[in-house]
């Protein structure tokens, strides 16, 4: 194995076994130093307060989720006062080439402070770079100059876009600050929490409440539950900051007022070239993509199609034809499928038709759900639909909670007719009229 | 080329396979455990490697003994070599943080013991916790190169490097080439494909196949299990002890509300109300 060539040192205030063999003789009966105790960094009562905020950029841009979250941030820690009485600070913090002016923006977004490295090797992501400097950032390292505003060993809270590259530095940064992680969390609050738990109170059978407490709510289990997740110290081993990757389109951001004060603080540290290792040898921005919004209809499959995915995909394409301004939706479930799509229709089975929660949201004047069984995830896509059609076998299906009209049949039988009405300009369908193949020739 | 790929065993959340209590809580016992389906990318993607360059691959996974069942699997399906399994009481209730540093031990123990390894796989997330965060911290401790999110890869053996694509999520998606040396961690992206571009690759496939289906009935006999001491780990610093984060309650997906009344419509009755809806969208006669 490689192993970890840079030979910094270990930051002062590790509580990490530091390589020397017996220092501590009676913690356990295994040979010294175990693996595991070399990358333990958490202190033992610190000091820590703020929130911190990573601020994703792109092309030279704050991305949304990061001014998403700085809003959020601002909410709760102006609540953190009322409920506390402790002024703490919103704490943005960026990186990459020239990111002075982007600090500033997140300023006027809600932070703070807004703490910056400037290296034009951080133009874009990269896992060994990023995740050191969050790093050095968050535990006060760096000149005098660029912390001298903070009294407190590291933050309390710690926030990342649940991105793919926001997602793996959240990962990366609390490991590395020997904390836990809640990832892709829809909701965020901070309040008390009784717990029991024998590893967390230190004795069994004792309840304490600890104060201040970041809720991270999430759905797991496949979206099949909502867990709320807590960060907690042990008795011996900090386990701060309490950290949460937040999923795009949570929150809303704040109004940007470019007359909010804050301090812009620039960030120093020495990066090695080895840390460099991942090199990027281009890039490309992927097609736009398809934007399902602003249209009168929407006709949105789902996995009542499996039958046959490619005649299920074909009759929502008909029914899309037969409107003057629709287009073609699919549900996540369809884009996770291992359905065989032939090659004409295949193409409306990506990502970029998806509604949903982690798709796009649709307010159509008429949403028409086909086979789509209706999870919570989806109706957050769709539920500003003026109206809404769901054609399902199912009476039961959740989709049903929140439709206007529920045509119970197959939308193999149901679609061609819905097709062939929309077409003859018909109101009234008579089933003899469908079997002779109307009376209008398309 | 030697791998070595991580899988986990999941709940099977396909329709139907899943069980619910009566408050709504997924009922864990009663719901089959399957291969984690991002897992089997990370696989596709070590088999690929072992078809183009060669070599060996290895399973491993973290969790109780029934998990040897997902590494049979994994030799079933993808053609793995044999399996680790690091199995201990002392690791339940593992969060990722414990999970990362446990995995890193078997890595390391692996390297040291067993062969020198030139890339790990991991898929992107387990489809019971769905943190994503494994592989990455899992890298962190092993503080090698990381490329994640990889729909498409190659490797150049002479050179001893790997160059990958990478998907970028941000308000615009893009697609990252990125070149790294070996030993490195590949996570990869639910979107990979594995490719096999040429009749020898594909024959060598087959043939891998083949020779998989004796190795797999016989899976014990490639099965080596490794607790808590084979790894040098205090039992202080792995399962719930050493987890940062607890999950503090669990509440089923609220039934979606709305203010909505669905009015049931029979299609055998000409569904009328629904047709008079649609109508004033029709697209003009002839287009």
């Amino acid at each position: 194995m490689t192993t970890n060539d840079d030979s910094e040192p270990e930051p002062d205030e590790t509580e990490s076994d530091d390589g020397e063999p017996n220092e501590t003789e009676s913690d356990d009966g295994l040979s010294h130093p175990t693996r595991d105790k070399k990358h333990v960094r958490a202190l033992t009562d610190g000091d820590y307060a703020d929130m911190w905020v990573f601020c994703e950029t792109q092309g030279g841009e704050l991305l949304e989720v990061s001014k998403e979250m700085l809003g959020k941030a601002r909410a709760l820690m102006d609540q953190f006062e009322e409920d506390y009485g402790d002024e703490e600070d919103v704490v943005a913090f960026l990186m990459g080439d020239d990111c002075e002016g982007l600090a500033e923006e997140c300023i006027a977004y809600g932070a703070d402070v807004a703490v910056y490295h400037d290296d034009e090797r951080l133009e874009r992501f990269l896992h060994k770079p990023y995740t050191e400097i969050a790093a050095h950032m968050a535990r006060g390292e760096g000149t005098v100059e660029s912390t001298d505003w903070r009294e407190y060993d590291e933050p309390r809270y710690i926030l990342f876009p649940a991105t793919n590259n926001g997602r793996d530095l959240s990962a990366k940064v609390q490991a590395e600050l020997d904390s836990g992680l809640a990832s892709d969390c829809s909701d965020l609050f901070i309040e008390e929490n009784e717990v029991s738990n024998p590893v967390k109170t230190g004795e069994p059978g004792v309840k304490k409440t600890v104060e201040k407490v970041l809720h991270m709510k999430r759905p797991d289990f496949s979206g099949f539950e909502y867990s709320t997740i807590l960060c907690l110290d042990n008795p011996d081993r900090d386990f701060h900051p309490q950290g949460a990757s937040v999923i795009p389109g949570s929150f809303e951001p704040l109004e940007p007022d470019s007359d909010r004060e804050g301090l812009v603080v620039e960030h120093e540290m020495d990066i090695p070239d080895d840390w460099f290792r991942v090199e990027i040898t281009d890039y490309d921005r992927l097609e736009a993509g398809i934007d399902l919004t602003g249209h009168d209809v929407i006709v949105c499959l789902g996995r009542g199609i499996a039958d046959d995915p490619t005649a299920g995909m074909e009759l929502g394409l008909d029914l899309v034809d037969a409107f003057e301004d629709a287009e073609l939706g699919i549900t996540r479930g369809i884009v996770t499928s291992s359905y065989q799509f032939e090659g004409h229709v295949e193409a409306y089975s990506k990502e970029e038709r998806q509604i949903g929660e982690t798709g796009q949201v649709v307010a159509p004047d008429l949403y028409i759900a086909a086979g789509v069984s209706g999870a919570v995830q989806h109706k957050v896509g769709m539920d500003e639909s003026d109206t809404v059609v769901a054609i399902n076998t199912d009476t039961d299906a959740r989709i049903g909670d929140f439709s206007d009209y529920f045509i119970e049949g197959d939308l193999f039988e149901v679609l061609p007719r819905l097709t062939a009405a929309v077409e003859a300009g018909e109101t009234a369908l008579e089933p003899e009229a469908v079997a002779d193949g109307g009376d209008d020739d398309d | 080329m030697r791998s070595i790929v991580l899988t986990k065993g999941v709940p099977d959340f396909s329709e139907g396979a899943v069980s619910f209590d009566e408050d709504g809580h997924l009922e864990r016992g009663k719901t089959p455990t399957v291969m984690n389906p991002n897992d089997e990318l990370a696989l596709e993607a070590a088999l690929q490697t072992k078809v183009r360059h060669g070599g060996h691959v290895s399973g491993i996974s973290m969790g109780p003994p029934g998990y040897a069942d997902v590494l049979q699997d994994a030799m079933a399906s993808v053609y793995t070599d044999d399996s680790y399994l690091l199995s201990d009481r002392e690791l339940a209730a593992s969060d990722t943080w414990a999970t990362a540093i446990t995995l890193s031990a078997g890595l390391e123990k692996y390297d040291e013991e067993v062969a020198d390894v030139d890339i790990v796989f991991a898929g992107f997330k387990t489809a019971d916790g769905e943190t994503g965060q494994t592989g990455p911290q899992t890298c962190w401790a092993l503080d090698w190169p990381i490329v994640t999110h990889v729909v498409a890869l190659d490797i150049d053996p002479e050179e001893r490097t790997l160059r990958a694509k990478r998907l970028v999520e941000g308000d615009v998606d893009e697609i990252e080439t990125v070149e790294v040396p070996l030993p490195c961690f590949v996570v990869t992206d639910p979107e990979f494909e594995p490719t096999y571009r040429t009749a020898s690759h594909r024959l060598t496939h087959k043939e891998l196949r083949a020779e998989t289906e004796e190795r797999a009935a016989e899976h014990d006999d490639h099965l080596t299990t490794w607790d808590h001491t084979d790894l040098n780990l205090d039992p202080d610093y792995i399962g719930l002890d050493g987890s940062p984060t607890i999950v503090s309650s669990v509440d089923p997906i609220p039934k979606a509300s709305s203010d909505r009344e669905a009015t049931m419509l029979d299609p055998e009755d000409g569904m009328g109300e629904v047709l008079e809806e649609m109508q004033p969208y029709a697209a003009e006669a002839g287009e």
